[in-house]
């Protein structure tokens, strides 16, 4: 038997159960709306369009900080690995940096860039930076000696070396650092709409808060989970595309 | 005229003592040397100190009159484990130096593929390292360091992990490319009846120096007969011995 039969039964069981509980027991719908009103809510925001323009900012907000942060993130791990002096003199910097709780910026991005969608971004950017300078340096820098060695006999140029040894031998690690931050940026776009949004999906389930609407709160969770899938999926098939060559010890 | 001297080198690992210490060692041009002794003697040690990866505490390496401080393009190295690239393919692997050096060019690959076929590996040119065996892996970084004709090569066991046939096989092909090109050639090795199958000379070493140093009078070409002989015996005898005797027999120099 296919063990996807019994996840997808156990998706209908669950929600079936919500369904009834939430009948039930006589809970306000305003606390916990049933499973079918936030369908029906879900399926109206999307058929009438509304939830449209805060998926399409919300999604833009992530791929340009998640971009941002990747490529800055990475430029600056093999530029400190590369650089030991620069390394050495910023690494304690980059450790304390790394401990502040980056959200706490998102009021005073909001005071440096505004509301809307720049302060989101540069949050979003800020999250995702640190998972790709530490998986940078730790891939750049855990290069068999052995093979550091066979570029120095072969007279590789340190660009040569970078690039046809440390940067391909680095990409299961660097690709890690990716994966994490696709996480991060759905939450860093999120909550940096929270905090400083005027649309998009974070600012929209502040406003439903508002309106004490709960079943739009419940579909706007859906839509997050659903984007987010969707950018992991995409991770990972980026990822098997590019570590096709590499040796893998798990994957056929 | 020496084509390499390597003149009262030394080397200590960070922390620790003397690993080679003050070997003096020359090698003619064309001429097969092999290295042999216990392991964990130095032998790898000496390689690289010959190849310029590692810098001589004391002493020097010269190459054609020239000291060597850092690695050249005339040296061929192969390491004591195949070092290939998991993400190339074998055909890459074999073009790296090249393509490290220039843009690679027909010529360049048909003689990949010549001495592919040379190591016995036709048909693997497009699989990666790890669908190769161990073996194979290591005829591949054999390949990769002829690919270049170097002057010198230098070799660290290229053939410890190969069944006795193989082996042969393979021995018969590098003396004969090594002739042909009148390589310059410095060979460590475990295996005694290899040392004097394929050197002109066998130098044995044990903690760091230089304890025997045998000159192999059999004819070349030698053909597999020649290990059967009362010669070829007598010549593993005296290496086997040189081996076993105590450090104090042999150190006054
Ligand atoms: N990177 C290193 N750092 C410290 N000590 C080392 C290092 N590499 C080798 N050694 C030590 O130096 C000595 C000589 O090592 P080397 O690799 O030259 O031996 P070897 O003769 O090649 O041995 P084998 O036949 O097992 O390959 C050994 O005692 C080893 O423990
Ligand atoms: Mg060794």
């Amino acid at each position: 038997m296919n063990i996807r039969i019994y996840s997808w039964g156990l998706l209908v069981v669950l929600i079936g159960g919500w369904e009834a509980f939430t009948r039930l027991s006589g809970l306000s719908s305003l606390v916990i709306p049933t499973p079918s009103a936030v369908v029906e809510v879900l399926w109206g925001g999307l058929t009438i369009g509304y939830l449209w323009p805060h998926i399409w900012i919300t999604t833009i907000e992530m791929l340009l900080g998640l971009s941002l942060g990747c490529g800055i993130g990475f430029l600056c791990g093999v530029l400190l690995e590369e650089n030991g002096f620069l390394r050495r003199l910023l690494w304690p910097y980059i450790i304390a940096s790394q401990v502040v709780p980056k959200l706490a910026l998102g009021p005073l991005f909001i005071v440096w860039f505004g509301f809307g969608m720049t302060s989101t971004v540069v949050i979003t950017a800020l999250i995702c930076f640190f998972p790709l300078l530490e998986n940078t340096l730790t891939g750049l820098h855990h290069i068999d000696p052995q093979k550091r060695e066979l570029f120095r006999m072969l007279g590789a140029t340190r660009l040569q070396a970078l690039l046809r040894l440390k940067i391909p031998s680095g990409l299961p690690v660097i690709m890690a650092g990716v994966r994490v931050a696709v996480v991060l940026a759905l939450v860093g776009a999120v909550v940096g709409e929270f905090i400083g949004g005027r649309s998009g999906l974070g600012a929209s389930i502040i406003a439903a808060q508002g309106m004490m609407d709960s079943s739009l709160m419940f579909a706007l969770f859906i839509i997050i989970t659903l984007l987010g899938m969707i950018f992991y999926q995409a991770t990972i098939v980026l990822e098997r595309w590019l570590l096709s060559n590499h040796l893998k010890g798990s994957d056929p | 005229m020496s084509f390499v001297a390597i003149d009262g080198a030394s080397f200590a690992y960070q922390g620790g003592g003397d690993v080679v210490d003050r070997v003096d060692w020359t090698i003619g041009e064309g001429e097969f040397h092999c290295l042999v002794g216990r392991s964990g003697c130095g032998k790898t040690t000496l390689l690289k100190i010959a190849a310029g990866l590692l810098p001589p505490t004391q002493g020097s390496v010269h190459i054609q009159g020239l000291e060597v401080r850092a690695p050249k393009s005339q040296i061929g190295f192969v390491f004591q484990t195949p070092t290939l690239l998991d993400w190339l393919t074998v055909m890459d692997n074999v073009l790296l130096p090249v393509s490290l050096k220039r843009a690679v060019r027909p010529g360049d690959r048909d003689k990949m593929s010549e001495l592919l076929s040379l190591m016995g590996l036709d048909g693997l040119t497009a699989r990666h390292p790890f669908e190769l065996s161990g073996g194979q892996q290591s005829r591949v970084a054999i390949a990769r360091a002829l690919i270049t004709e170097p002057l010198v090569l230098l070799m660290d066991e290229p053939f410890a992990a190969l069944d006795a046939i193989t082996r042969e096989e393979l021995q018969d092909d590098l003396l004969h490319l090594c002739d042909m090109r009148k390589t310059t050639v410095l060979f460590v090795t475990h295996d005694i009846a290899e040392a004097i199958y394929l050197g002109d000379r066998v130098a044995v070493m044990e903690q760091g120096r230089i304890r025997h140093d045998q000159i192999v009078d059999l004819a070349r070409p030698r053909d597999h007969d020649v290990r059967f002989s009362a010669a070829f015996n007598a010549q593993c005898l005296e290496v086997r011995k040189a081996m076993n005797n105590p450090v104090t027999e042999k150190s006054t120099p």
